[in-house]
């Protein structure tokens, strides 16, 4: 099986004003393709800083991270750019859809910024929106439909792309626990269907429907669970 | 790229229209002002230019200076008596840029006709006078060559002055009786001319005209002038002629310092009109500009503060692959819009104020196209310079802390 997340030794340090805070301290796994894997701590254990190096928002201070076999912290900003663009799909507990735009144009808009053709980008988002069960709501804005749609909204905003890793971030926080499952089941449904999965999350009963579990603790791995 | 970030920026100010308008409200008051001061002080300039010019085109006044005495002596010899007919050839010879001088005799009298007698300004002139004032006849006909040359006694009455002396009647083959230092000598109404208003020493209207020769030789027997009205070949000749005039005049009369005549020329006052209404313009223009950049600096910080309450939608955008430039593009086009949109406006709103100011002040409308490019122009750059500021602060945030932001 191929690797698409290699890390090593990665470090992180950064300061809030005079205080120093490691919250990364030498971290590194591999994820393979079509993984799905959870990554738990408590909040202050530097699972939000890990991900935000793995969705290339970030850089790390020391160690090395290989996504899809390039060296991201070789990358510049532009490269940086495409990459979140191509290889990652994100899925963020805020939603964060642009209010003001409709679905269909949420959903297009990672395809805005590579250059597909509008009917291309259309029927791209179309599909990605079949793909939740939101076909028929292209029209509609943010502010009209429910939290467990928005979320949908926003996996198939992930997805459009055919990223090679979706990056969940607490993906139900905002959600109650019935909301929260169907979510659920859509990214179950789309790692089975071979993509491959991300989540961060502090709940265990969230983390459990992945089939490995990376504990994080003080800025380091702490368990790695394999689920049968 | 462009294009694409000219259409997600004009989503979003479709997406905060209010703003949008207040915010294009600065520049769209700004170019219109600009366009409506500039066809305002053009308009009026012109209408001013060309009242004045009708008054006579081209004309310079050449008279003799009363000479000044002090202490009861009188100081220098009068140049009246050097005032002489023969001199209009002179003048027309060594002055090139002249192209015609014409003589006139004034006098005052009083005019009797059937049962109302006038005081009025009498002018032994020739033909070429009412050509040169472009004066226009109402009825019948200025004093031809032929009067002068047989002496006629014709007379031809300012507008004000006919009605005065018969009022409703047809004034034309009447006889008025003139009389002129105790003398009386009967004339022959021939003409009426336009109404045509003031002009330099007092209104034509309420003049008569009579031939020079008459003037000269019957009523006041004296061989010299009371001034020469002297025709430049063009406006833009006009000073040259001028110049020309006083040279002439300086050497004939021995005069170097200029009191024993008097230049007067229409063109002087065309010079100061217009060069006040310039003034005016660019002093009103001026202020219109500041409003434009007060209006720019009102679309900096609508841009500022857009940037910043949308800081998480731009760390989702470059989360969702965004570039930096793509950022710095989609702000800067957003400001970009907003000025050459109000721009667009502006001189639209220019344009309506300035057709309903000329026409509430009678003047023509003109719209400079240099001064909307100006304008436009201006409010292109102003959305450029007070654009960038908030799309580079935009463009350089970095992701993770735009996510973040609450």
């Amino acid at each position: 099986m191929t690797k698409v997340i290699q890390i090593e030794q990665l470090e992180k340090t950064y300061y809030l004003g005079k205080v120093k805070v490691e919250a990364l301290r030498g971290v590194s796994f591999e994820i393979n393709t079509g993984d799905f894997v959870s990554i738990m701590g408590p909040s202050g254990s530097g699972k939000s800083t890990l991900m935000h190096i793995i969705g290339c928002l970030d850089y790390p201070t020391e160690g090395k991270y290989f996504l899809s076999g390039q060296d991201v912290s070789k990358l510049n900003d532009n490269q940086l750019a495409l990459f979140r663009n191509q290889k990652i799909g994100f899925v963020f507990q805020q939603f964060n859809l642009l209010p003001k735009a409709t679905i269909l144009r949420n959903v297009e808009l990672p395809l805005t910024y590579n250059n597909t053709n509008s009917k291309n980008k259309k029927r791209l988002a179309v599909q990605a929106l079949e793909e939740v069960g939101l076909g028929d709501r292209l029209k509609h804005r943010p502010n009209e439909i429910s939290g467990g749609e928005k979320q949908r909204v926003a996996v198939a905003r992930a997805l459009v792309n055919h990223p090679s890793i979706i990056l969940a971030d607490e993906p139900t926080g905002n959600l109650d626990s019935k909301t929260g499952q169907d979510i659920m089941n859509i990214i179950k449904k789309l790692h089975d269907d071979g993509n491959t999965i991300i989540l961060v999350t502090h709940e265990a009963e969230i983390a459990r429907y992945a089939k490995r579990v990376i504990h994080l603790k003080d800025g380091v791995i702490d368990r790695d669970e394999v689920i049968a | 790229m462009i294009l694409q970030s000219l259409k997600i920026a004009l989503e979003s100010l479709w997406a905060n229209k209010m703003r949008s308008i207040l915010s294009m409200l600065g520049i769209i008051i700004g170019v219109g002002a600009v366009v409506a001061i500039v066809s305002v002080g053009t308009g009026s300039t012109q209408q001013v230019t060309s009242r004045i010019a009708n008054l006579g085109a081209n004309m310079i006044t050449v008279s003799p200076r009363t000479p000044r005495g002090q202490g009861g002596t009188v100081s220098s010899v009068s140049s009246q008596d050097k005032f002489s007919l023969e001199l209009t050839d002179y003048i027309e010879k060594f002055c090139p840029s002249v192209i015609k001088v014409i003589p006139v005799k004034q006098i005052s009298g009083r005019l009797i006709s059937d049962d109302i007698n006038v005081n009025a300004a009498i002018l032994g002139t020739n033909i070429d006078y009412a050509e040169v004032n472009n004066y226009e006849v109402a009825m019948g006909n200025f004093i031809s060559e032929n009067d002068d040359g047989e002496r006629r006694q014709v007379m031809v009455l300012g507008s004000q002055l006919a009605e005065n002396l018969f009022e409703d009647d047809n004034p034309i083959g009447k006889r008025i009786k003139v009389n002129y230092e105790g003398q009386v000598y009967m004339f022959d109404v021939i003409g009426v001319m336009k109404e045509k208003g003031g002009s330099m020493g007092g209104s034509l209207d309420d003049q008569a005209y009579i031939p020079l020769s008459v003037a000269m030789d019957k009523l006041t027997n004296s061989d010299y002038v009371s001034s020469y009205i002297a025709q430049a070949a063009s406006s833009e000749k006009a000073s040259t002629a001028v110049n020309e005039l006083k040279n002439f005049m300086v050497k004939f009369l021995d005069d170097e310092d200029q009191e024993q005549f008097r230049i007067f020329s229409q063109d002087e006052i065309l010079d100061t009109v217009s060069s006040v209404t310039k003034t005016m313009s660019m002093m009103l223009g001026g202020i219109a500009a500041i409003s434009l950049l007060v209006g720019g600096i009102g679309i900096m910080n609508i841009m500022l503060v857009s940037v910043t309450e949308r800081t998480r939608e731009i760390g989702v955008r470059k989360a969702l692959g965004a570039r930096n430039t793509h950022i710095l593009f989609q702000f800067l086009m957003e400001s970009l819009n907003l000025t050459s949109f109000g721009g667009i406006l502006g001189i639209g709103f220019g344009w309506a104020v300035a057709y309903f100011l000329s026409q509430y002040g009678d003047w023509p409308m003109i719209i400079a196209p240099l001064s909307i490019g100006l304008a436009f122009g201006f409010a292109l750059f102003i959305g450029i310079f007070f654009g960038l500021y908030p799309a580079m602060k935009a463009a350089k945030m970095n992701p993770v802390d735009a996510l973040r932001y609450e």
